[in-house]
């Protein structure tokens, strides 16, 4: 069986002035099904370009993304939006909840785009709001909630849709060190449950959370491995010297 | 995400900036209402100037006979030659002499009150009836007798509704009053069509010491035939002139079909003015949802992120666009209906024609299409534009 996530030498460039900077540089990688794995990485070392592409919100230079066995690296846009809806959950560092609507409703969102009916939705984003400990406040704006809250609206609505990848990307960067294990806790359960779920952090002792490490700098792999062998926490300024 | 979801977020979003929607559809609002008062003016002016062309009869042609210095002239046999020799396009005639010394009924004096020498045909010729008495006859006209017919208005109030027998006078000219006419008008007034006094134009023309009669109405079979019985008129005269300056004939179809057609001239003229202004609220409409997209940056992004196809969001932004323009329509329209009511009463107590401002339903879809039209054409850049943000620009911004 193929891998869920597979890189064939990803690559991403970027062309600024005269310089071309290399984002990605002749990535490969695999990641299984019902792995829970953290990308880490200082700022600059391509790992917003990895998540970006994991995600499909940004398509390779050159080379191949494989997701659950389709060509995704050359889809059209539609057709990436499509696959976005289907097959990913995000949660991001600023929970990007929609402020105008509550947090049905916010849940709701991926939902609507997928073409779920009505009563369908409405049932399905109460049991995902209810499964993060938010069933009492269905009806509250995202505003009244604090950040920990907020996170867990985000989580909800990007379990609500059934995904096969769930994208975390720094999902404890805006909160206290308390509410983040709460969040990295629900994570953790979630990929009990089976999810496969992918991290992305510059925090080594978050991304000590997840099984399994793989290290990004200057845009190239450098550690994949288990997460809790001694390598996997190398300083990054002692990994890069090298 | 169907149409009907799409609309409710339409909806929800001008909703939630009610006073910013307001002004933005105020340009759109202001032209449809101008748009509506203006096509209900122009429809109230035709439809009045229609009834006072009907009160003085479509059917008919105005005959003035200027003459050619002193030497010739027509009698008023060769213009009832004239019209006997067409039957199939001519029917009636009437000479026309208006006297002016003003109406004497017993020591009062009234100046309001026309005064006209007409022929026996003159009352078929019109339509009016006569209520009391009798109407004027051939020998009233043969003779120069000195007998009248006056309007309702005369008999109500300068007599009592007892006219019929009793006498008044013209200047020195002294008639009796032979029959009264049926009441024309709806309501009646001093100086209106039932303040009217009715004498056999020979009478008339021989008080006046009118050598020969220069003025004739001539009705023409059918309204069709106007055109025809006008060439006709004017081929007879120029046979006894020989000189085009000589007379004159009007056709009150003719001169309707001309007052008509400027009319739609001048009101389509403002219409397209008043227009210019939906342009300009289209342009707001634009200009206002541009802001929007900015605004609304992150929101894309994150719905972009979730599955939102860039369709959907072209959709989302066409609609919202469409539902304002629309919903500025909407207003327009109710307040352009209540604007027609005003302008009624306005122009009435103005002018003293009871002109009715009538809003055309051509007119009031046209400017509901075009406010739609509008807000989707403007409200098509701006979702553009939002539809093509790439999602990881938008999620980063701030």
């Amino acid at each position: 069986m193929s891998a869920l996530i597979e890189f064939r030498d990803v690559c991403k460039y970027y062309v600024m002035g005269d310089t071309t900077v290399k984002a990605a540089d002749h990535i490969n990688l695999k990641i299984e099904k019902g792995e829970f794995v953290a990308i880490v990485g200082q700022s600059g070392s391509g790992k917003s370009t990895c998540m970006n592409i994991i995600g499909c919100l940004d398509v390779p230079t050159s080379g191949e993304y494989y997701l659950d066995g389709q060509n995704v690296g050359q889809m059209h846009k539609d057709q990436l939006a499509e696959i976005r809806n289907r097959m990913l959950g995000f949660i991001f560092q600023q929970y990007n909840l929609l402020p105008k609507l509550d947090l049905l409703e916010n849940v709701e969102v991926p939902l609507m785009y997928a073409g779920v009916s009505r009563t369908e939705r409405r049932q399905r984003a109460t049991e995902a709001l209810e499964r993060v400990g938010l069933g009492d406040k269905l009806r509250h704006k995202p505003t009244e909630l604090s950040g920990g809250q907020q996170q867990r609206v985000s989580i909800a609505r990007a379990l609500v849709g059934k995904p096969f990848v769930i994208l975390a990307d720094e999902p404890t960067g805006a909160l206290d060190s308390r509410t983040g294990r709460e969040v990295l806790a629900m994570l953790q359960q979630l990929h009990k449950e089976g999810n496969t779920i992918v991290l992305i952090t510059h925090d080594n002792s978050i991304a000590a959370q997840a099984e399994r490490i793989i290290r990004l700098e200057d845009g190239r792999v450098v550690y994949d491995g288990d997460a809790h062998a001694p390598e996997a926490t190398v300083h990054p300024k002692e990994g890069g010297a090298v | 995400m169907n149409l009907l979801e799409t609309f409710k977020l339409a909806l929800r979003n001008i909703a939630a900036s009610k006073m910013r929607t307001f002004l933005t559809m105020l340009g759109i609002i202001i032209g449809v209402m101008a748009v509506i008062v203006i096509v209900g003016l122009g429809n109230g002016m035709e439809t009045y100037m229609r009834d006072s062309f009907a009160s003085l009869g479509t059917n008919s042609l105005s005959v003035v006979i200027m003459g050619r210095g002193s030497t010739r002239s027509v009698s008023v046999d060769e213009m009832y030659e004239i019209v006997d020799e067409n039957p199939d396009c001519l029917q009636y005639l009437s000479p026309s002499v208006t006297l002016s010394p003003s109406v004497h009924i017993g020591t009062k004096n009234y100046t309001a009150t026309t005064k006209t020498g007409v022929s026996e045909d003159f009352f078929a010729m019109k339509g009016y009836e006569i209520a009391q008495g009798r109407g004027l006859q051939y020998m009233d006209i043969a003779d120069r007798k000195n007998v009248c017919v006056v309007g309702n208005y005369v008999n109500q109030m300068y007599f009592a509704n007892q006219a019929v027998g009793q006498t008044l006078r013209i200047g020195s000219l002294k008639l009796t009053i032979v029959g009264v006419m049926e009441q024309q008008a709806d309501d009646m007034e001093e100086g209106g069509t039932d303040d009217c006094v009715y004498l056999p134009y020979s009478t008339a023309a021989q008080f006046a010491r009118m050598g020969s009669i220069t003025n004739y109405t001539v009705t023409v079979t059918s309204e069709e035939q106007a055109a025809e019985g006008k060439k006709v008129l004017t081929d007879a005269l120029y046979g006894i002139f020989h000189d085009e300056d000589a007379y004159l004939v009007v056709s009150m179809a003719e001169m309707l079909d001309i007052l008509t057609s400027v009319i739609g001239i001048v009101i389509t003229v403002l219409a397209i003015i008043a227009g210019i202004s939906l342009l300009v609220g289209g342009i707001g409409i634009m200009n206002i949802m541009l802001v929007s997209v900015t605004e609304r940056t992150r929101e894309i992004g994150i719905r972009k992120a979730l599955g939102a196809k860039e369709s959907v969001i072209l959709r989302q932004f066409v609609l919202e666009a469409a539902t304002t323009s629309a919903l500025g329509g909407a207003l327009g329209i109710i307040l352009g209906y209540a604007l027609c009511r005003v302008a009624t009463v306005v122009v009435s107590a103005l002018t003293d024609a009871a002109l009715t401002v009538v809003p055309a339903p051509a007119s009031v879809l046209m400017a509901v299409g075009i406010s739609v039209g509008i807000g989707i054409l403007f409200g098509y850049l701006p979702a553009k534009k939002a539809a093509r943000l790439n999602p990881i620009d938008a999620l980063r911004y701030e």
